[in-house]
């Protein structure tokens, strides 16, 4: 054993391996054993929260709090797995609208969130009302799971129309104009120009637009009581009418992707005109294009028939506190500072444009200034105006199945479509394969609910 | 005259054509690399290299600044490199003992082993994780490491290889007086080193590509090796996709710098590795 | 490239054994001591995991505390969905042209490598091999911006070249996600096929082409009579590893679809239907049920490929 026989590969591997095992070893050990755990995906979240927390901690004395940014693709998974084996369960965190319902799964008694029911109802401090009466309440119904609510919304989302306005404006396109769906549509035509130019951005191979579209018509995946409702009568006409729009010679709508580098691009080719755009959203188009400042507005959706639902709402954050805390009372104070605490919210709205649920906040001027990015306009105005409007996006633990059916439905009703001479969409023979596309769509999600169901 | 020059033409016409070939794989790499040295917003308005003037460096100055990219980086050195001196060590051992000895139990070791290459390793996943849990490895290097840490195929490899290494070697050393421990380390594997080499870098780029299994078993993103802190920065309210390109650009380096390194060993050693089959 | 011959592993040699002296009560213990380690570590998380996911089939795992008795129920459930059945038919599919693809191309290149009269020898090698260091996760990262519609570099190309639709959707068309994760993966993974063909051609017995030119034969007959015959055992090893590899398709799909399915669950694997059921959903039970399914057809479907190879190595001779 004089030397090291593996030879020079296996050698230079090993002094891989010391270097940097000596270089994390040198790493400040991070405080994982702060009072509180907090894992949130969203950046933005995570960097407002950042900037206020030690103000927290001050307040506190001896509180720590230990703040962590997880992957939103990895943190259905985390917390599942957190959960099964009860280790490094945060005790409180954010999740995705779309992913929270699964946490939702198995008998009541094993869920491993906190009922937050009786604090909702509870009287505020200095005699402020309920928290329950001062929030949106259709933003509780996506984390309602048998009548106990898991989550507090962090947001409301309602919807509008992103909008490239200098083009609509060398067009003479007045978008004022532009009040029910039929006149988009009829717009929507004569911007259009195949291959350069489209209306909107909307997909025939998912469901991203088609879902707050559905919602905006009232309709949904479930009802209040966690029944599948995807292939209602509103459902099947919400698809008859979508899918001319993203296919067949007629088509106004077109999509790249909603997201990075490929579909800012887009945007400032003007490749798409029209985006649907919730508060959130509009700071995306803030941040990743900024060069289109002055460019783009908003418009209000335009409404299914008259006296319809002005907007919808997409996305959204929910707010759990694990059974697993042990300072229960604690986290709820961190979470009312966080979401409530009025010296952050100017800073934390204009980094994120987003409303927050509570409506005795909207008050504050920050919610009213002008912005430059979209022509001038008070885009906080006219999201306070549609956020009483939000639908109820009631859920239930097969959340993600009757999504990703949506959206199979979708791809269905396209290719029969396009197979058969683009049938209009009163054309009987087309409705009627889409009721009977969406009602085996359904039955699967429902095939699915049935075994978690207890 | 006439067949020579058209298997001339053939040859000329067959070059011409791997070299296309050749240009059409390399293409995504270029197309890789200009995209790291451009920003974000100039990402697709060149195909490929921007003007001089547009040639930056800040994608890579974010994917530092923005995220901890260091960290990652040295997360997955460290566990790869480890994974790969203890796979060396445990399956060279095993290898040796399963290509020179006689004993009872061999072949049922064998054939078990042969098994479990066929099962796919996502089977064992939860199991898995349960156990780790239990054994407090979960969120930790060792988990990473651990169950990591014997490899089948390398033990076939080795076994392989060592079998070829004259028995009268191993005879004249025991006279000697060396023990069989000494035999290992001071004969067997000095002859070894061309499968080691080839060893090595197959294990290496297992390891440093692995994804399903620390995305599942990493919590804490000071752990995070860089596939799972890759993925971080694509999320569906944002992507950011020059930090991604910067990041798999310098993700690749160590293990273009390995191959290129060992290059003539591993070819070797895929020889070995495939009779087995 | 003479190291590969001095080097080159003697197949019939693999089946000597050691030396069988029991001189010395070291010796004798000496075996089990070597492998020790390598059995602890591998009972420990290899077969006990293998067992216990085999019990955990058979239970339903509803969120994270409760587990209820249900025999054979998760297989079922398994076997009626259809979400299952899309899993496993885009998995055939993708076995199916990945085989058919990879091995003829790999072959097909390493034969032209094998030429001495093939100018850039080594730069070709790196070049078809270079993919390969990517690895799959980075793979997945570049080409899921590649094959943007409108910017990506492959539209681009494939407009100018051909004059494909600019805005061809690579990953959000059902239709087109498969060939585009087959090509994707050929690209990847060619070059490390061709290496296992070339470390093979390069060990075939010289003699044995010049007796076959000297018999007359021309070089196909060449490359039937001598060249497929000797490296066999190379091919059926890259025809298994290819297969086995392509029914464990995961990350590749995972990351190029932004960490979906894909639209219409084309890009769905049964190895991401048991990753979204076992650690999204929560449900381990299910997730093994799903894990031996996939390795029964696993271990099937590469035991026949086995026998046919070996049946066929019969007709040759």
């Amino acid at each position: 054993m004089r030397y090291f026989p593996f030879g020079r590969a296996a050698l230079s591997i090993l002094a891989l391996a010391v270097t940097s095992g000596g270089w994390l070893a040198l790493q400040p050990k991070p405080k994982h054993h702060a009072t509180l755990t907090y894992w949130t995906f969203a950046t933005t979240h995570y960097d407002s929260y950042k900037k206020i927390i030690p103000e927290f901690e001050r307040q506190n004395p001896g509180v720590t709090v230990d703040l962590e940014l997880v992957s939103l693709n990895a943190l259905a998974s985390r917390m599942q797995s957190a959960m099964l084996a009860d280790l490094d369960v945060p005790d409180l965190f954010e999740v995705e609208i779309g992913q929270s319902a699964a946490l939702f799964r198995g008998p009541t008694k094993d869920i491993g969130l906190v009922d937050l029911g009786p604090r909702l109802h509870a009287p505020g401090p200095d005699g402020t009302p309920p928290l329950w009466d001062r929030v949106v309440h259709a933003r509780f119904a996506p984390y309602t799971n048998r009548g106990h609510i898991y989550g507090l919304p962090h947001d409301i989302h309602a919807v509008q129309l992103a909008y490239r306005r200098d083009i609509f404006e060398k067009a003479g396109v007045d978008v004022r104009k532009i009040k029910t769906w039929d006149d988009f549509v009829q717009v929507g035509r004569k911007m259009t120009i195949p291959g350069k130019q489209y209306m909107m951005e909307m997909s025939d191979s998912d469901a991203t637009v088609l879902e707050p579209m559905l919602f905006q018509r009232g309709g949904g995946y479930f009802d209040a009581d966690g029944h599948v409702i995807m292939d209602n009568e509103i459902a099947v006409q919400t698809m008859c009418w979508y899918v001319p729009l993203v296919a067949g010679p007629h088509k106004i709508g077109d999509s790249v992707g909603y997201f990075g580098q490929v579909q800012t691009k887009a945007v400032e080719d003007g490749y798409m005109l029209c985006y649907i755009c919730p508060d959130w959203r509009s700071k995306n188009f803030e941040n990743d294009v900024s060069h289109m400042k002055g460019k783009m507005a908003l418009m209000p959706m335009p409404l299914a028939a008259p006296g319809g639902n002005p907007t919808t709402s997409w996305g959204g954050t929910m707010l759990g506190f694990t059974k697993h805390n042990n300072h229960q009372d604690l986290a709820w104070k961190l979470a009312m500072f966080l979401y409530l605490d009025k010296s952050q919210l100017a800073d934390r709205y204009r980094s994120t444009n987003i409303l927050p649920p509570v409506k005795d906040l909207w008050s504050d001027p920050v919610f009213h200034e002008r912005r430059a990015y979209w022509s001038n306009e008070k885009i906080g105005d006219s999201y306070i105006r549609l956020a009483p409007n939000v639908p109820a996006h009631y859920s239930n633990p097969v959340i993600q199945t009757a999504t990703d059916k949506l959206s199979q439905a979708l791809v269905d009703c396209v290719h029969y479509y396009n197979t058969h001479g683009y049938v209009d969409h009163g054309d009987a023979q087309f409705e009627s394969y889409v009721r009977s596309r969406m009602k085996m769509r359904a039955d699967e999600v429902r095939a699915m609910a049935r075994r978690d169901s207890y | 005259m006439n067949t020579e020059r058209s298997v001339q033409t053939g040859r000329t016409a067959l070059t011409i054509t791997m070299f296309l070939l050749a240009a059409i794989v390399l293409t995504p790499l270029v197309w890789l690399v200009a995209a790291t040295l451009k920003s974000s917003d100039d990402m697709f308005h060149y195909t490929f290299f921007p003007p001089v003037s547009h040639l930056t460096l800040s994608e890579y100055h974010d994917l530092f600044t923005k995220s901890p990219f260091a960290r990652y980086l040295a997360n997955s050195v460290f566990v790869t490199s480890v994974t790969v001196m203890v796979q060396l060590f445990f399956s060279s051992l095993a290898g040796f003992a399963l290509a020179k000895y006689e004993f009872k139990g061999k072949n049922i070791i064998v054939a078990i082993m042969l098994a479990t290459l066929l099962l796919p390793g996502q089977l064992t996943m939860a199991p898995l994780y349960d156990l780790l849990y239990h054994m407090k490895m979960v969120d930790s290097y060792a988990g990473l490491i651990v169950p990591g840490a014997v490899s089948v195929f390398g033990i076939f490899l080795f076994r392989q290889s060592i079998q070829q290494v004259p028995d009268e070697l191993l005879q004249a050393a025991r006279i000697d007086g060396c023990s069989e421990f000494q035999i290992y380390w001071d004969i067997v594997m000095p002859v070894s080193r061309p499968m080691i080499g080839a060893f090595c870098l197959i294990s290496f780029m297992g390891a440093w590509n692995s994804f399903l299994w620390p995305q599942i078993i990493l919590h804490h993103a000071e752990l995070f090796t860089l596939p799972i802190g890759l993925n971080q920065l694509v999320s569906i309210y944002q992507t950011q996709y020059g930090m991604l390109m910067a990041g798999t650009l310098l993700g690749v380096l160590p293990v273009v710098f390995l191959f290129v390194l060992l290059q003539k060993e591993f070819v070797a050693g895929l020889t070995a590795g495939a009779v087995k089959g | 490239m003479s190291n590969i011959l001095a080097t080159r592993p003697a197949i019939k040699a693999a089946s000597g054994t050691g030396p069988r002296g029991r001189r010395s009560p070291s010796d004798k213990f000496a075996p089990y001591l070597f492998v020790s380690p390598f059995l602890i570590l591998f009972a420990v998380f290899g077969v006990w995991p293998i067992l216990h996911s085999l019990i955990l089939a058979f239970y339903h795992t509803n969120g994270p505390k409760s587990q209820v008795f249900a025999g054979f129920d998760n297989f079922k459930f398994l076997f009626a969905d259809p979400d299952f059945h899309t899993a496993v038919w885009n998995t055939l599919v993708f076995a199916f042209w990945s085989v058919v693809l990879q091995i003829p191309f790999a072959l097909g290149l390493a034969i032209l490598l094998n030429q001495r009269w093939l100018r850039g020898r080594t730069f070709l090698r790196l070049a078809f091999f270079s993919p390969n260091l990517l690895g799959q996760v980075f793979v997945g990262v570049l080409f899921s911006v590649l094959l943007a519609p409108q910017y990506g570099l492959v539209n681009k190309g494939l407009h100018a070249l051909i004059g494909l639709p600019l805005d061809t959707k690579w990953l959000a068309n059902p239709a087109l996600v498969m060939p585009a994760l087959i090509l994707t993966s050929l690209w990847l993974y060619v070059g490390f096929n061709m290496i296992y063909f070339l470390a093979a051609l390069q060990a075939v017995d010289k003699e044995l082409y010049e007796a076959a030119m000297i018999d007359g034969a021309g070089p196909w007959r060449q490359f039937l009579a001598v060249t497929l015959p000797s490296i066999r055992p190379v091919a059926v090893f890259v025809l298994v590893t290819t297969t086995i590899g392509s029914f464990q398709l995961f990350e590749l799909p995972y990351i190029m679809l932004n960490n979906s399915a894909g639209p219409d669950n084309a890009g769905l694997t049964v190895v991401m239907y048991l990753y979204n059921n076992g650690f999204v959903t929560g449900n381990l039970g299910y997730a093994s049920a799903v894990g031996w399914t996939l390795a029964i057809g696993v271990l099937l479907i590469s035991l026949a490929q086995m026998r046919m190879t070996g049946a066929w190595k019969a007709e040759a001779k």
